[in-house]
This record gives structure tokens, sequence and C-alpha cells, in this order.
């Protein structure tokens, strides 16, 4: 199985204490389930007590900034529309060329030739690149905007000759202006030898499917790779024996479910815009996720030295993991080398669609072996993950079908999951919002909801006698080694978030419609996600204080329109006491801003923000040793707060404004007031989420309203909760879109079906449903002031509380994602014809 | 060839071809809030106002608009001095990444103008060609109701709280999960 799958999992060391009320934890301020800890040799190594520094766990009472609803920094920018994204520093760059490219038009083949004689004879026409060009690298590389060496298997080129699907970038163009650039890219004539292709995945994983990679054309293979049946990666993990509990004297359920290849629809394309400096050295503004990794593989594409690249990121219109990956950059570089003139590509909505990423399609089959009582003795899920031409996010993102919803089981004894991702002549896929998690919400939630219907439990009462608590141990998450790790639980409000989630949707008091035909009824999922990929984080900043009082905060933290900057801001604010305002924040820039990893897999808030904390106590360190000179009192008695240093014992203040001209112009000593931070840990606490759907169904039609979402989610403290509440609205939109719409869809040749909004099925203001957000706050010690993540976890939980409420309300199942009034019709006649034939 | 129009007040004359649509004038002018999301009117990013009619200017050719009076989100407040409609959505926490809100915003206006107590029905229908990625609508929708209610088209209902459905917690929703905090009042 996989690289570090235990042999075995010691007998159960947490005796559970089915959460009563009044018996709850006291390690997260009240509000969590938690279990009773037996103590063992793993306590040692994953304690429950975390040693929490003493200002990291404050009364809500005693919360200057964070917890407030502070204004996003960048809001006011933004609703004047002075916000500058990258396509608006177009004006800047008076020599600015523009870039198209040329894609491929079939599934799979080799280019013979690219003719490019029409194009470079046109008027505007700056530079043609192919493959073959001098400014092209040919270096192996892969997209996914990971950290070094990354998981993923490198095996992309800029610009290709053997081609892998119907969107593959071949040549490209820089023109006067973009009309021109479009117009020789249409001039240009691509001639092909084409291959044999495969688009679905099944049959692709086979012996005689067409092959897309050769020998020798993929470096940095992953584990389990297996190119002859285009398979990239396979990976496992077990803990106990899962056969053996599916042979025993139990109830085995066997279920299948498929989801979307849903699309970021990003409303900002990907836009970037690259030039040389006076330096010499090479500048990209760009919208992206991930500046510091980016910076690295360009460096590794150009064989550039790090030092003379620089990314900036100007505000972001979206990432959803569309950003997490350098899927543009190479291209405008290379092109602003080849004619020596800064180069703006900026992707077509079309591209987007055909071209860019997608969240990856899969199959997941789900398995549980169950007592009579209702005791879950094993849980073993299956994935089959259809990555497209490229193997970006791949494996990856397979395992966290598995490591991210199963520890919501963590007291199951026996659990396994198993994944193969394959190839197929289709549009690339790769990091998306959930990250996994959403396919594999889908599966397991769907399925114990199907479990307990069958055995007649309560599918509430069903999943509370199992769901994780705090004490327990988790060792699925890292029980296929890699991403995610065995971690001990320190805070959740599972319990809490099922209560009000019922509560808020009237689980207990549902009124049926009046009209026979009309059915109505409530679904619920849960999930759980990490915060930060575990042992595989690093954020940086650093604090300058003004003379004035006020502060710079550089923070490599990546704000893709999340309102991380904020969060910073609050974070910092906390710390030294001083308004919000007196705080200018810059983020995001790799000549000036210290390292991050940058904006994925929930971490920013909970690394990225701990790293500003931190610079802010180094600097608030120096602060109240000025502060104790000028109020001649020893530090131990000072505090800052209000915009000054006080003394708790007499009462006497200085205003930061005094220490900072102190600091700068004293007469004997000065100093120039400075903090810095950095954080890395082997932690990835769980945020969690209660959903619940409320849904009617036409028996006659199929066709189905949901009346009302409903999402509690506990994110520890939530720094900012408007921030917090707007990332789990749109986080449950997304997720809705994932349960009701068609994705990106395909033909034949694997190509997409979707262009443009229009035909995409991004639900509008009218098409969504209410969807109420709770906010259930738990204490996690190891984030800043107890945060946690949020952003993902509600992106997970829609499929399957709608397919478990259309199941409540009319008893037929769906599992293939999207639902549909066509889908509920046939299954409903499906039915009839079988209680017909009794 | 020449076109003479209005932008936010100011008569110009802005060089455009013939192919021009009102959006590629405007940003080449420095009008770079309208933004452009698809460039064949399916998202709504680049909503501005043509003789106080919300248009997507992608789709109009600029040739249409001699002489017309256009309004762009660069006309209607400042940083330092928002319109109510723009406050709203700072207040409410309504914008994430904030691409989709200039056109968000001058939608609403021009709602707001036609219907200043709009029901969150009307609300919803009106935003309903302007996407959003990010928020989900919620509280995009409470801010464009909290505007009308600012702007003093609301009507009070029996009880003294602005009546819409299903949206219960909106009140809730501005307090601070702080007691007795005032953080959010006054606009800061
Ligand atoms: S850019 Fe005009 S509607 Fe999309
Ligand atoms: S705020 Fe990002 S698209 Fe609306």
């Amino acid at each position: 199985m996989g690289p570090r799958a235990e042999p075995s999992r010691p007998a159960a060391v947490e005796v559970s204490a089915m959460s009563d009320d009044d018996e709850t934890a006291k390690a997260d301020g009240g509000t969590a389930s938690q279990s009773e800890t037996v103590e063992d040799e793993r306590y040692e190594e994953h304690p429950l007590e975390w040693d929490e520094p003493d200002n990291n766990d404050k009364a809500p009472d005693e919360r200057d900034s964070v917890s407030h609803r502070t204004e996003k920094y960048d809001d006011r920018k933004l609703v004047t529309g002075q916000a500058k994204y990258t396509a608006d520093y177009e004006a800047r760059y008076p020599d600015l060329a523009y870039a198209a490219v040329v894609r491929s038009e079939i599934p799979h083949g080799r280019v013979t030739d690219i003719d490019t004689s029409a194009a470079e004879a046109m008027d505007g026409v700056d530079a043609v690149l192919t493959p073959e060009s001098d400014a092209v690298p040919d270096t192996k590389y892969t997209s996914a905007g990971q950290s070094y060496p990354e998981p993923s298997p490198w095996d992309m080129r800029v610009l290709n000759e053997h081609v892998r699907y119907i969107g593959d970038p071949i040549a490209a163009v820089a023109a006067e202006d973009r009309s021109t650039a479009t117009a020789a890219v249409e001039a240009i004539e691509v001639s092909y030898e084409e291959d044999d292709y495969v688009t679905d995945p099944e049959d692709a994983f086979d012996e005689d499917a067409p092959q897309l990679f050769e020998d020798g054309e993929v470096e940095n293979e992953i584990v389990g790779h297996d190119y002859d049946r285009n398979r990239m990666a396979h990976i496992g993990g077990e803990l106990g024996d899962v056969d053996a509990a599916l042979d025993g004297d139990t109830h085995v359920h066997e279920t299948e479910w498929e989801t979307i290849r849903q699309s970021h629809a990003n409303v900002e394309k990907h836009t970037s815009l690259a030039y040389t400096d006076e330096d010499d050295r090479h500048v990209l503004i760009t919208s992206t996720q991930v500046p510091n990794h980016t910076r690295r593989q360009l460096a590794h594409l150009f064989d550039i030295p790090i030092r003379d690249i620089r990314v900036t990121k100007p505000r972001v219109g979206g990432g959803f993991g569309g950003k997490q990956a350098m899927v543009v950059e190479p291209i405008p570089l290379a092109l602003s080398l080849a004619t020596d003139r800064p180069v703006l590509y900026e992707a077509s909505r079309e591209e987007e669609f055909y071209a860019m990423r997608s969240r990856h399609p899969m199959k997941v089959r789900a398995r549980t072996a169950v007592t009579d009582d209702g005791d879950i003795e094993a849980i073993d899920l299956y994935a089959l993950s259809n990555t497209g031409a490229y193997g970006s996010h791949g494996m990856t993102v397979a395992g966290n079908v598995g490591s991210k919803p199963m520890p919501l089981y963590s007291k199951v004894p026996n659990a396994r999951f198993e994944a193969d991702i394959v190839h197929t002549n289709t549009p690339q896929t790769g990091a998306m919002r959930g990250y996994g998690a959403p396919q594999g919400t889908l599966a397991l939630e769907g399925h114990l909801d199907e479990v307990a219907r069958d055995l007649d439990l309560d599918p509430i009462e069903f999943r509370r006698r199992h769901h994780m608590e705090v004490g327990d141990l988790d060792e699925i998450a890292g029980m296929m080694g890699g991403e995610g790790a065995n971690r001990r639980i320190r805070s959740c409000g599972l319990d809490e978030c099922i209560e009000r989630g019922k509560d808020a949707i009237g689980y207990d008091d549902l009124e049926q419609p009046d009209d026979d035909h009309l059915h109505r009824g409530v679904g619920m999922a849960l999930s759980a996600q990490g915060t930060g990929v575990a042992g595989d984080e690093l954020g940086a900043a650093q604090i300058m204080m003004n003379e004035d009082g006020s502060f710079h905060l550089q923070v490599g933290g990546v704000d893709i329109g999340t309102g991380a900057d904020t969060a910073f801001l609050q974070i910092a604010a906390e710390v030294l006491g001083c308004d919000e305002d007196d705080i200018i924040v810059k983020s995001s820039d790799t000549d000036v801003t210290p390292f991050d990893y940058g904006a994925y897999a929930s971490s920013t808030t909970y690394i990225s923000g701990m790293a500003v904390k931190k610079a802010a106590e180094d600097a608030k360190e120096r602060i109240l040793d000025w502060g104790s000179k000028l109020l001649d009192e020893p530090v131990e008695a000072l505090e800052t707060g209000g915009g000054t240093v006080y003394s708790e014992t007499s009462g006497d203040s200085v205003t930061l404004e005094e220490i900072g001209y102190e600091a700068a112009y004293g007469d004997e000593e000065r100093e120039h007031i400075l903090g810095k931070g950095t954080h890395c840990t082997e932690e990835s606490p769980p945020p969690f989420a209660a959903q619940f759907a409320d849904v009617t169904v036409d028996e006659t039609t199929g066709e189905f309203e949901v009346h009302k979402l409903v999402v509690a989610v506990d994110c520890g403290v939530a720094i900012n909760p408007g921030m917090a509440e707007g990332q789990i609205e749109g986080a449950n939109h997304m997720s809705y879109e994932m349960a009701v719409s068609e994705g990106i869809t395909l033909d034949d040749e694997g190509r997409a079906e979707v262009a443009d909004f229009d035909e995409y099925g991004l639900p509008s203001a009218t098409e969504t449903p209410p969807i109420e957000s709770i906010l259930v706050e738990t204490h996690e010690p190891t984030g800043p002031f107890g945060a946690k993540s949020v952003a993902e976890v509600p992106t997970n939980t829609v499929p399957p509380a709608l397919s478990n409420a259309i199941r409540d309300a009319v008893g037929v199942r769906i599992r293939e994602m999207p639902i549909t009034a066509e889908k509920i019709e046939a299954k409903l006649d499906e039915r009839e014809a079988r209680l017909g034939d009794l | 060839m020449e076109i003479e129009l209005e932008i936010n007040g100011v008569e110009q004359t802005v060089e455009a071809s013939k192919s021009d649509s009102l959006l590629d004038v405007l940003r080449r002018n420095g009008y770079t809030g309208a933004k452009r999301g698809c460039d064949t009117g399916a998202c709504g990013f680049c909503t501005v106002h043509v003789d106080g009619e919300p248009v997507k200017s992608c789709v109009e050719p600029v040739t249409k608009v001699r002489d017309a009076s256009v309004e762009t989100i660069e006309g209607l407040g400042e940083q330092d001095d928002l319109h109510p409609v723009q406050q709203a959505f700072v207040d409410n926490t309504a914008l994430q990444c904030g691409f989709c809100i200039p056109g968000m915003i001058m939608r609403a206006t021009a709602l707001l103008e036609t219907n200043p107590d709009p029901t969150e029905q009307e609300v919803r229908e009106a935003l309903s060609d302007n996407l959003c990625r990010c928020t989900g609508y919620k509280k995009i929708v409470e801010a464009v109701l909290d505007a009308a209610e600012r702007m003093d088209g609301g009507t009070v209902a029996a009880d003294g709280g602005k009546a819409f459905e299903g949206n219960e917690r909106v009140a809730n929703s501005t307090e601070c999960a702080v007691n007795d905090c005032d953080c959010m009042e006054g606009g800061q």
C-alpha cells in the first residue's frame, strides 16, 4: 500500500465520552465535543495540551481588534474602482505588447509543421514563438504551484510538439494590440500527425489504451506511476484490517459516486505582465496565489537566478486554486525576452474554460462494515481520478479525497483509502477549493446517510456516535504519508455545529406541502478540512515602526480577494495595541516581502497570520523596552493598548508616537524598531462544518426547489466574523454549483463544450438559494488567537446534503452529480416500475 | 475616428476605432474600474450607465454612445467620501475580490434610481445579470437593501424593522462578535 501505511492500529486508546452537553471540553472554551484520552506512548508525540502563550487565548471582551468586523483593508479602493488588477497596469507601460496563444485543435498527436510566415509578415506583429525558438525553454516542469520539490510530475513544456488535449499550447505571438495578436494566431497554420486518443478515465486505465506519455517523457515521476496504463500515480493507506471487517459479521454497503468537472470560473482571467527592468531583472506583475513558488519555477524553467526574478501580485480577482499554478507566466516572460518589450497575456474567457485548469472529475466508491448495533467497523474509499492531460496536483488532490473527510470518523478502527490517478486527452485539472475533499465528502456523507436509512438509524445520531472529538488522535489523515500527518484534535465544535444547524433549518418541525405530489425533505452532511499542509508550510512577516508610531507590515501571505491583508492587520493591531488604521500592509512582492508558500490549503490566516503575530510580538518587545526607558518603569509592568505603552502599576503611559520619535531621534541611543516573524508547524487542525439542505421535490416531474442552505462552521476564533461569513457563503455557493450544474462538459474528442459564462452553470443571484452561515466559535490553541481555517470546508458539503435531502423527500438516491430533475424523475419511474412488477 | 461624449459629467473627445466597444474606450482612457470579464455581455463586470441606464459596456459599440452621457464607478464616490451604495457594500462586508463589484454597484445604483424601496427578490432579479464568484450574493443583496434604507427610500415595517423575507439574520450580521462593541457603528 502507501509509502508509510501503518501495518495495524493499536487497540483503541480513546474512551468515548458520548458528549453530554455538561461534559464538554475545557481545552477549547467549553463548546467542544470531547473524548477522554488515555495516555500512552503516542501521547507524548501528540499531546493534547499545547504550550500556548498567554496572550493567544483572549476572552471575547478582551479582544480589541480580532473578532471585530473591521472594514476590509482594500474595500474602499475596490468599491471606487481604484484598485488595480494585473490588466489595469496596461497604461503604465506605453511600449506594451499583447500576447496570444496558438492551441492544439486535436486531442492527441505530434505537431509536424508550424507555418508562421503569414503571421510574421503582419504589421504590428513583434514576435512569433514556437517550441523551436531560443526564447522558449524546453525544460520539463509542472504548473502546480507547490513547495519544492513539487509532488507533481514534470510532464509539461511551455510550448509543445507532442500535444495531448484540445487546448495544449503550441505557439505564442506578441503584437502591438490585442486584435493584431488574435489575427496573427489565426494566421498560423499547424500541421499534425494525429494519434489515437482516449477521453474516458476507465478506458484510459487499460493496457491497450492509447498512451499519453512515452518512456522518458516525464521527470520527477510520482509514486505508483504506470504510464503504460496512463496512470500518473497510485496511492493508498490502511489502518487496522479493513478486509477482515468487511468479511466479518457486519452489514456491508457499497455505493459509487461521481463528481463534475467544475471550473474555477475566476472572474479575473489568468493575466500576467512581464518585463525586464533597468537593472536587467525580470519582473512579473501577475494574478497568482503563489508568488514565491512562481519565482522559483520560472528560475528553473528559464535558468535565471532566483534573485533576478521579481514576482509581484496586485489585487487578484479570485483564485480558488486555479491560480495555485504557474498557468500562464512563462509565455509573457518568453515573449518579453524575445521582443525586449513588456508583454501582457490575458487569457480569453474561452481559454479559461478549455485551456486553464478545472476540478478533477472523479468516481469514488465507498464501502462500510456496520454492526447490528450500528457501530461502524470499517470505512473503505477508492477513487478513480481523471487528471486530464497533465498531472499537476493529481496525486495530492486524490490523497485528500481520503485524508480530509475520513478523519471525521477517526473512531472507526479500520480504515482504508486507495486512489488511481489517470491521464486522458482532456483539459488540464489542478488545485481547486476543497482539493479532493468535495469528491470524498460526497461519497462518504452520501454513503453514511444511505447506510443509516437502510439500517433504520437516524442519520444524524448515526454520525454523532462516530464523529471526531477533542482529544482524539487522528491517524487517518497521516495514513498515506505525504500530505497530512497524525494529529491530536484540540478543538472541535461539531456537536454545536449540528445543533445550531438543525435549529436554523427547522429540522424537527418541517412542514409538508399540502399538495400530495410535493414532498419536502432535509439532508445533512458533515465535513472536515485541514488548516495548511501539515509539516509543509512556511510564512514570514516583518514590521517596521515609523517615528509617528505607525507601522509598515510586510508579509509574504497572499490576499487573492479573501481579506487576508485585513486579517494580518487585525492580528498585528491586537498585539501592538494600536488602531488598525496605523498599520500599512504590503504583501506578496518577492523583492520586498518575506518568503511565503502562498495562498492555498487554507493556510493563510493560520500560517502567515501566525508569522505576523510573531513579528508584531518581536516589535512589541522593542517598543516595551523603549517604553520602559521613557516611563522609567520595569518592562514587566508595561503593556500596549490604545496606541500607547502604559504601566499596569502606576497607570502612567507614553504614546507610540513618542516612542517612535525617541527611538528614531533620541539623544543618546537610537534604534529602528523592527520585528520579524517566521512560522512553520507540523500541525494542521481541522475546521468542521455541518451542512443542512431543505428541499421540496415534485414527484411527478422530479423538479425540486432548494428552500434554504444552512451551514454551521467551526473555524476556531474568526479573526473577522464578517469576512469569515463571506467565505462560508461563497464556498457554499460554489458547493451548490457542484451539486446542480453540469460543469465543463466535453465532446467525444475531449473538447470543452463551454466557452463562456452563459454556457456555464454559475448560479446567479436569483438561482442561488438563501444561504445561512453560522459561526461556531472554538479555540484552537495552535492558531493565531485561536483561529483555524474557514474557506474550504463549506465547499465540500452541498452535494451530499442535497442528495440526502432528496432521498429524504422522495426516497430516491442520486449519486452522479449534478442532481437534475431528469435524474430524479428517472429514478422515480424506475421505482414505480419495480413496485409495479411486484 | 473621434467620438464626443460625456464621462462622469465631463465632456470629452476620445480617439476610437469603429470596432471598439465602449469598454475598450473607457479602459484605454483610464476608466479601468469597469472590468473585462467576458467581452460578450455574459458577466456584467463592465456595467456602466449610459444616459442613466445600466449597460454592459463590452457589447456597446462606441459608435452608439456618441454624445451620450456615461457614468462609471469612478464618478460615484471617493475613497474618503463614498456614495451610500458603496458605503453599504463596505459596511456589510459584501465584497471579497472586488472584481465584480464596480459592475454590481453600478447595477445597484440604477435599480435604486428607479425603485428606491426594492424587495429582496427585486434586488436579486436586478442583479441576476451580474455574476459573482466569491460571495454567494448574500451580503451583496443585504448591502443593496441596506443602501436603500440609508438613501431613505426604505419603508419602515410595522414592527420598526425593515421588512424582507428569509433574512432574519440581517440585523445580527452587522453586529460585532464582541459584546457591547460599537465597531460597526458610524461606518468606520
Ligand atoms: S465583460 Fe461585459 S458582460 Fe462580461
Ligand atoms: S467579490 Fe469576487 S467576484 Fe464578486
